[in-house]
């Protein structure tokens, strides 16, 4: 009987860790004042997005500290409360629901994926609450509840793809795209043939292909770019946007038939430091990039944000690397500060006065580039890097943009 | 543009971008180094030359250079190309530096004069920019490195190494540089690499019977990429002979091309075969003999992927020499290891709901969560970097296009090692025979003295280290993580369920259709269409015949 229940127990046990996990969470450190002015983080610290959006949580927390220690904003202290919505998308609503209902949340900061986006966009609109989304993503959407961090493709794909196709960047002629089978890769691969259609560009000289979310097995795939790289038409590229640990698994199978990046460069949309974390980079070197922030920008606010991420991490013994930043955590890290200046500027937390507050602003992001709002959207105008990865498995700078180039909501080549 | 014969027309098609560049590069390089070039030797203003356009950063000027670059061993032997492959290799490395007329070369024991590589004093090099290098300009230097290491090696394994490796990358190479390279050689294997080159660059000379030589050196080479090099260049020849000699060569080439892609069809199958069975084989058991449903299968893979990394950890601390043998020497450990963890599982938990399928069902779902949580916590989230010796890295060409992958070949090898031990340690010894009878009618194995408990308890640990043995031989294929386990387990019963429960050899027929009939599908209809296709045809299967492909005779 001892025994049995001693089972029992084990067994509630894991189930009740399996229930608890994504609950709120609430800080220790930060008990909760009447003084104080709350931020939510919806980022998963389990499932197959915690490798990459665990950061978040942290540099949303480094960026409030900062805050803190400057006095605050409006003279109240900034507490940010995380939580885990488990890489499961639905979840993500529920808790943003939870967040700006029951938390009362000043504005929320999260998702990484779109479709993680599309499930909270109706609960942020129905509460008419700010959530501020750090990812590059495929555009075509324009609430006036999110705060677009990073850039849509006019001001980040189809810049790197005019490179490729530049003297310069390999004189790129044929596009063989592989993405993961959902919204943004098949969005963005909308726009590019538009946009390639109307360089007069033939459609033979393009491919497309999808694999489930989460595909590992690249065999084939990778025996078909190869046979379309050796026919004739002109130097060939491979866009690659598939997600997640897709992204090793493609390169490594590319590695192993032995391609390089000198006869098919990959240009990978959504291809970060951590996603080559487990592989040997030197017969990589050369795959491409693009982001409106990388890890080598020049710039003293650059080397400020690296050091003062390598010590917040020493400091709290966060489970990420210290030496390694991606772009999502400086988008997070300048969104925080947005906000705060915009709840400056108006004098109050209310979403519809921060939401004006937030025209025009300006903020020095590490990136070394002076990001701005636009006045007439809720979009950020960010520089534009093309990175191309070395030997220490981080991406040196290959091109980046003179400004930064004004973000179009919606692509222009999405219906030609 | 082909890229892979860029090199043999070049100093040609950019002639005209080079005059360009020198008119627009003359105010602010050139009439500084004119004034050095006029008291300079001859071929001291070549690298004078050389050097202002490699550092102009105009990319046509560049290659240009690096083209040039290439052709230093010609006229100057070693020399010249020593020269030559310093300046390429510090062009490569970002270690060139530019800037008021003059270049240097950053070095560990401090900056040297490109052109005359005499160390300098005077001159702040951190200040001076390194040329950008971009991917085409990369291509080109990796493969002028190439032509003047034929020069400059001692070796003639080296010269051997770099005359393969221009096979493979010839946008430097010229028939010319190449030409002068092989009156050199003495080395008669590296001679022999080094005729067909020649011979293969000679696709645009004057003579037909060149062009002839050309085509035969490039057919023997049986790739895609050489037969749209040859139909590209038959395109525009005059030459009858020529064309009739190119149409021959590609009629061999289709036929080569055609069975090699019959055999990368039949690999990749073979491949994800192998895949799926290794990930079934523990499961074949736990689940097949002894009918206990395991949803923590796919951690025990995980589980044997962590021991191989962390003997590959100890390796690499205790005797590095051997480093390369870690994914043989972690074969009993990860084998043991997840047999340990399943040893505890079923003392723990599972040998106390035998007769309660449905909570066998959630106690091993929750142990799985168990442990993903457990290594996360302890060994965090993040993709484990294993060091990938020989045996595991790249592939050979075999036939046309078809390329074997060595870290799949490996897993293919481990599937059939595991399946043969599984079957001696069943058919062959007495503990495989308890297996069986215990497994056939518990109680009258029981009855005639076979201690059943304990049979339970070493097969379960058996599967669990087969398990373990799947995440050693997978550990060079897949992203091994915490959560790397839960991919498997849809997968590994579906191979079961379809084989048969309980076959051993159903279980290698389902894998094998499955991995086929997949390959076969996704080529045209793409790789999520062949998931649901395969989905769609094991359920029909299973609703004509339920017990599957091979079903055990007898009463269960």
């Amino acid at each position: 009987m001892k025994r049995r229940s001693f089972v029992k127990g084990l067994i509630t046990a894991s189930a009740g860790s399996v229930i608890a996990s994504p609950w709120v969470a609430r800080k220790a450190f930060a008990a909760a004042h009447t003084d104080t002015v709350k931020l939510g983080c919806l980022f998963s610290s389990s499932g197959t997005m915690a490798n990459l959006e665990g950061r978040l949580n942290f540099v949303a927390r480094m960026a409030a500290e900062e805050i803190n220690a400057k006095g605050g904003v409006l003279g109240k202290t900034v507490e940010v409360i995380t939580t885990d919505p488990g890489s499961d998308w639905p979840l993500y609503a529920q808790l943003g629901r939870q967040l700006i209902q029951q938390e009362e949340v000043a504005a929320t900061f999260g998702c990484w994926t779109s479709v993680s986006r599309k499930s909270v966009l109706p609960v942020v609109e129905q509460n008419d609450a700010l959530l501020y989304y750090p990812l590059h993503f495929e555009g075509e959407e324009n609430s006036k509840n999110v705060v677009y961090l990073n850039s849509p493709p006019s001001s980040s794909v189809l810049p790197a793809v005019e490179y490729l196709m530049s003297e310069e960047g390999g004189n790129a002629k044929r596009f063989f795209m592989v993405g993961s089978d959902y919204v943004w890769p098949r969005t963005i691969n909308q726009q590019l043939k538009g946009y390639w259609a109307a360089q007069g560009i033939e459609p033979d000289a393009w491919r497309e292909e999808y694999v489930p979310v989460g595909h590992s097995n690249f065999q084939t795939l990778i025996n078909e770019i190869r046979e379309f790289a050796a026919q004739p038409g002109g130097q060939p590229v491979v866009i690659l946007t598939v997600v997640g640990n897709s992204i090793p698994d493609f390169f490594r199978e590319y590695v192993n038939q032995g391609v390089s990046a000198f006869d098919v460069p990959v240009l990978g949309l959504d291809a970060l430091e951590a996603d080559f974390e487990g592989l040997d980079t030197t017969s990589l070197v050369g795959h491409l990039n693009c982001w409106a922030y990388l890890q080598n920008a020049a710039g003293p606010s650059n080397q400020e944000f690296l050091a003062n991420w390598a010590s917040y991490v020493e400091a709290n013994d966060i489970p990420f690397s210290p030496d390694v930043a991606i772009d999502p955590m400086v988008s997070t890290y300048d969104g925080v500060h947005l906000w705060a200046l915009a709840a400056e500027k108006a004098g109050s937390f209310d979403v519809p006065a921060v939401r004006d507050a937030s025209a025009g602003l300006t903020f020095a992001c590490p990136s070394g580039y002076d990001i701005s709002m636009s006045a007439e959207n809720n979009y950020v105008k960010r520089g534009v890097f093309i990175g191309s990865l070395n030997e220490n498995k981080s991406f040196d700078i290959l091109w980046q943009s003179p400004d930064t180039p004004e973000p179009v909501p919606f692509s222009p080549y999405m219906n030609t | 543009m082909q890229p892979a014969y860029a090199g043999c027309t070049f100093p040609a098609l950019h002639l005209d971008l080079i005059m360009l560049f020198f008119r627009r590069t003359l105010a602010r390089f050139f009439i500084p180094l004119l004034l050095i070039v006029a008291s300079m030797p001859a071929h001291a203003q070549d690298r004078a030359a050389i050097l202002t356009e490699i550092c102009s950063g105009d990319f046509a000027a560049q290659q240009s250079a690096l083209g040039q670059l290439a052709s230093a061993g010609v006229e100057q032997g070693e020399t010249g190309a020593s020269w030559a492959r310093t300046i390429v290799d510090a062009f490569e490395g970002r270690n060139l530096r530019c800037g008021d007329g003059m270049a240097v070369i950053d070095g560990d024991a401090g900056a040297v004069m490109a052109g005359t590589l005499e160390p300098v004093t005077n001159v702040d090099s951190a200040s001076l920019d390194a040329p950008s290098v971009n991917l085409r300009l990369r291509a080109v230097a990796a493969s002028a490195n190439a032509v003047l290491r034929l020069f400059t090696e001692m070796e003639a394994a080296e010269r051997l190494n770099a005359a393969n490796y221009i096979d493979q990358r010839r946008e430097a190479a010229t028939g010319t540089n190449i030409g002068a390279a092989l009156e050199r050689e003495t080395d008669p294997d590296v001679r022999a690499v080094l005729i067909t080159l020649r011979a293969s660059l000679l696709m645009s000379d004057d003579d037909p019977t060149n062009r002839i030589v050309a085509i035969e050196a490039i057919a023997e080479d049986a790739t895609l990429r050489n037969r749209t090099m040859i139909a590209e260049a038959i395109k525009t020849e005059t030459d009858a002979a020529v064309i009739a000699s190119g149409e021959a060569a590609l009629a061999d080439i289709d036929q080569t091309l055609a069975i090699g892609q019959v055999l990368a069809t039949l690999y990749a199958g073979a491949s994800y075969a192998s895949v799926l069975f290794l990930a079934a084989l523990g499961l074949a058991i736990i689940f097949g003999l002894m009918g206990v449903i395991n949803l923590a299968q796919g951690e025990l893979i995980m589980v044997g992927a962590y021991a191989a990394w962390f003997t590959q950890e100890a390796i690499r601390v205790t005797v590095p020499g051997l480093l390369d043998y870690y994914l043989i020497i972690a074969i009993p450990i990860s084998f043991l290891v997840a047999a340990l963890v399943g040893l505890i599982m079923e003392v723990l938990v599972i040998r106390r709901l035998y007769d309660r399928p449905l909570m066998t069902l959630l106690a091993t779902w929750a142990i799985s969560i168990l442990l993903i949580n457990t290594v996360r916590v302890t060994i965090g989230s993040q993709n484990l970097e294993f060091h990938q010796p020989g045996y595991v890295a790249g592939g050979f060409p075999i036939v046309g296009d078809f390329i074997m992958t060595s870290n799949r070949l490996f897993a293919i090898a481990i599937a059939v090692l595991a399946f043969v031990a599984v079957v001696v340690v069943l058919r062959k010894s007495l503990f495989g025979m308890n297996v069986r009878a215990v497994t056939q009618n518990r109680s009258m194995a029981g009855a005639v003295g076979i201690d059943t408990r304990r049979t339970d308890m070493m097969a379960f640990a058996l599967g669990s280290g087969l398990a373990g043995l799947a995440g050693l031989a997978l550990s060079p294929l897949y992203n091994v993580n915490p959560g790397m386990g839960t991919g498997f387990i849809v997968d590994s019963f579906m191979v079961v369920v379809l084989g048969g429960v309980g076959s051993l050899i159903g279980a290698i027929v389902a894998a094998f259709g499955i991995g086929q009939i997949n390959v076969i599908i996704e080529p045209i209809y793409g790789a999520v269409a062949a998931k649901v296709f395969v989905l769609l045809m094991v359920i029909v299967f299973i609703q004509w015949r339920p017990e599957g492909l091979f079903a055990p005779k007898g009463r269960r």
